[in-house]
């Protein structure tokens, strides 16, 4: 496990690093660039966790559609090599990012991380596990030790059951939001007039 | 061997790596001699140096192969001075590229200008680990393989607009954002194009796409096929969807600034790049490995599709004339979209109806699926074809109605 | 967008695939020039100049370098200098032809050829030893005469003094002036003797 221990370490370094080149770097370009590094180390550690179809949709939406919508940003602004003009609003920014870190380090030391793993129920912890986040391997479940009817049901559709059957309103709203912007878009980009 | 299947000590090779033959040969080889998480990795890195060698390789041959085609479609000879028909043409183009003196432009962004080339070529290599050559052989059989490789070739957009960043040059800027312009706007046709593939086939997993052609896919979806091949070539920056980078315009679009290797580099990318999506439409379309003789022949199929998939490339890039960025744009969102969507429906709803009580669709229900696709396409090319058309006529038509007159004449031509 | 068209575009393409392509292999095949081409060497014929640096005046660029002297024997056999000079700079040439329209006892032809490229600069001028050593195949450039002929320069043999001007055979029976031999590389014929 400890070839987990080095890949995990090596991630987090690349992470956490990229995260802090982000906000303290004076070239904004640069900035961005490190946040679509920061997004490929988020996709390593859904790697990690075996969650590879979540890996994947990561990489594709926010490497390859968000970081480069940033980039169109950056491009837009001018003097983007001298980094963030002062303002003054940096107290109240400063404190609101004191609280919601405040906040974050309380919820992650309080939650119990323990897993279902750990709490020797392999086979819910499979379940859970796949129906959440992945499209599951049937021959890996299957030597998981889960019946035959738990295999079938859970390598049968996973997320996009989900997706249809339990969270079908989430999806349907998200749907009109993206719905919402393409209008703006064609609305912002027709201009005046015609 | 000291230890082939401990899950305790390391990853299965069950789950990966796992059916390759010549990985289990090496690891096999290596187990003896190594602890076992060093023999994976040897076995591992060993057969990534032979898929990196043989793609960078194949790079220069598509080249090679490139303009020789192209000489024999334009009534031409190609490259024929250095080796025999030419072959060493790729080395002599190499050896000029890299003894040129590398330029950095004053002003640009050091390290972004030199990591450029590096994105490109490396996301191209990662996203060729997922082709199967024959049966069973891929670096990693991703049971989310499409979806990986259209991950992994968004890079490319990120690449080119740091590229047209980084040069310090507002031209370069210009070229690099129509380029990321065409690429993020032609994912979406190939992205859904590809969609239709995988309800067909069941499965995101490249291997089992192979296995589910028993009917190839581009006569079963052949709407798909051609969203497919038109998308794949704007997105390679090919002509007729070339305006970042033709020889034409009137600067190189984002790889101006680049000189010397790193233009070689960027090239390698980009020859590369139309070789592994031919080695993609191979796989999702043409059945890939599958052939007549035997499975182990399977390399030797591989390798006729993909040289399919070139040739087509080429054909076209010697046929057409370049088009220009608006109508690059309103081929992809009025031509190619409603054609990729009207596929998928087609498709999904042809899989809910045929498809029988396990899920799985038999050849014969394939060659209907064919059938009613084929109509389906043509239908839907002829009509959308004629909304275009009927679009260009009547706006060139308002435009000359209105044209000013000047002392009580025209001064456009009507008509 | 225009389906029927794109299609017979790429049959058309694919028919040129089976085509032999009419590539003329350079160094192993030529392309044959036509007889009136104003190549890049010069044909001079020494019987027939001189060295009243006609051409030298009429050249645009000036690139024609005549140095003559007296000749010992001038009075005995005509008006006709000593040439110990004759330069003609390839490198500003531009092949216009007018030192061949202004001779006028036609003894400078344009050659045929194309390959005159040297590898350096000062191996680009023409010295008058490697006009008397080149090859006699004139170009029929402002030549009616050697048209008249059915010459062609690519294809025939090379020409003599005696055929490539103007006049008329009988002439060269009878002494003239200008038409006496001087200096090496020729030959006497007993017809011209004085």
């Amino acid at each position: 496990m400890w070839f987990e221990q080095v890949v995990f370490w090596a991630l987090a370094v690349v992470a956490i690093g990229g995260a802090v080149g982000v906000v303290m770097v004076r070239d904004l370009f640069r900035a961005a660039l490190l946040l679509a590094t920061v997004f490929v180390a988020v996709g390593g550690f859904y790697v990690m966790m075996n969650a590879e179809f979540l890996a994947v949709v990561q990489i594709l939406i926010y490497v390859g559609a968000i970081a480069v919508l940033f980039i169109f940003g950056v491009m837009l602004t001018r003097d983007v090599r001298q980094g963030n003009t002062p303002n003054r609003l940096q107290i109240p920014a400063a404190l609101v990012s004191v609280l919601l870190l405040a906040a974050m380090l309380f919820t992650a030391v309080t939650t119990d991380w323990t897993t279902l793993a750990g709490l020797g129920l392999e086979s819910q912890s499979q379940i859970a596990q796949t129906q959440a986040v992945g499209i599951p391997d049937a021959s890996s479940l299957a030597a998981s030790g889960l019946s035959a009817q738990e295999v079938e049901s859970i390598a049968g559709g996973g997320l996009a059951d989900l997706l249809i059957g339990e969270f079908v309103l989430p999806f349907e709203a998200v749907s009109l939001l993206l719905l919402a912007a393409a209008i703006g878009g064609l609305a912002l980009a027709r201009g005046r007039g015609r | 061997m000291r230890c082939i299947t401990t899950p305790e000590n390391m990853l299965s090779p069950e789950g990966a790596f796992g059916g390759n033959p010549l990985f289990y040969w090496i690891y096999g080889l290596a187990a003896h001699l190594v602890p076992c998480w060093l023999a994976y990795v040897i076995a591992g890195l060993v057969i990534m140096l032979i898929l990196i060698n043989a793609v960078l390789l194949g790079a220069a041959i598509v080249s090679w192969g490139e303009r020789r085609l192209l000489g024999r479609f334009q009534n031409r000879v190609g490259p024929n001075r250095w080796g025999p028909f030419g072959a060493l043409q790729p080395i002599a183009d190499l050896t000029k590229l890299i003894t040129k003196e590398d330029i950095i432009p004053y002003g640009a962004d050091r390290l972004a200008f030199t990591a450029v080339p590096v994105i490109m070529v490396s996301s191209l290599l990662v996203a060729t680990a997922v082709i199967p050559f024959a049966k069973d052989v891929a670096l990693v059989d991703l049971n989310v393989g499409v979806l990986f490789i259209l991950a992994v070739s968004s890079l490319t957009s990120i690449a080119i607009f740091t590229a047209g960043w980084a040069s310090n040059n507002r031209y370069a800027l210009f070229g690099a954002g129509r380029a990321v312009a065409v690429l993020i706007s032609y994912e979406v046709p190939v992205v859904l194009s590809l969609l239709g593939v995988v309800v067909v086939a069941g499965s995101m997993s490249l291997g089992d796409i192979v296995v589910a052609q028993a009917v190839p896919f581009f006569l079963v979806q052949p709407l798909a096929f051609f969203v497919f091949l038109a998308g794949m070539s704007a997105e390679l920056n090919r002509t007729p969807f070339d305006v970042a980078e033709a020889e034409s315009e009137i600067i190189a679009g984002y790889h101006t600034e680049y000189s010397g290797i790193k233009f070689a580099l960027i090239q390698a990318a980009e020859f590369g790049g139309a070789l592994f999506v031919s080695g993609l439409i191979a796989t999702l379309f043409l059945a890939g490995w599958a052939g007549p003789v035997a499975d182990w022949l399977g390399w030797l199929w591989f390798l006729i599709k993909t040289f399919i998939g070139i040739f087509l490339f080429v054909w076209i890039r010697s046929t057409f004339p370049r088009l220009r960025l608006d109508q690059i744009m309103a081929v992809c969102w009025k031509f190619l979209m409603p054609l990729s969507i009207i596929n998928l429906a087609a498709v999904v709803l042809e899989v809910y109806f045929l498809r029988d009580a396990s899920g799985t669709l038999s050849t014969s229900d394939l060659w209907i699926m064919a059938g009613i696709n084929m109509v389906v396409a043509v239908v839907s090319i002829a009509f959308f074809g004629r909304i275009i058309r009927q679009k260009i006529r009547n706006s060139s038509r308002t435009m000359t109605a209105s044209a000013p007159m000047v002392r009580g004449v025209p001064t456009i031509e009507v008509g | 967008m225009y389906g029927l068209e794109m299609a017979k575009g790429l049959l058309v393409t694919l028919t040129n695939l089976a085509r032999k392509p009419f590539t003329t292999s350079y160094p192993e095949q030529r392309v044959k020039q036509h007889p009136r081409f104003r190549g890049e060497e010069f044909t001079w014929y020494e019987e027939r100049c001189t060295g009243c640096a006609s051409c030298a005046k009429y050249c645009p660029l000036g690139i024609i370098k005549i140095v003559t002297s007296p000749s010992e024997t001038a009075p005995l056999q005509g008006d006709k200098y000593r040439l110990e000079v004759f330069d003609i700079e390839l490198q500003r040439c531009m092949f216009c032809g007018l030192c061949v329209e202004a001779c006028p006892y036609d003894a400078l032809f344009m050659g045929s050829g194309f390959e005159e490229g040297q590898y350096k600069r000062t191996d680009l001028v023409i010295t008058i030893d490697r006009l008397r050593q080149a090859d006699k195949h004139p170009s029929t450039w402002f030549r009616p005469q050697l048209e008249g002929m059915d010459y062609r320069p690519g294809v025939s043999r090379p020409l003599g003094w005696r055929e490539v001007g103007r006049e008329g055979w009988r002439w060269h029976q009878h002494e003239k002036a200008g038409m006496r031999l001087t200096g090496s590389n020729t030959t006497r014929d007993s017809g011209d003797e004085a």
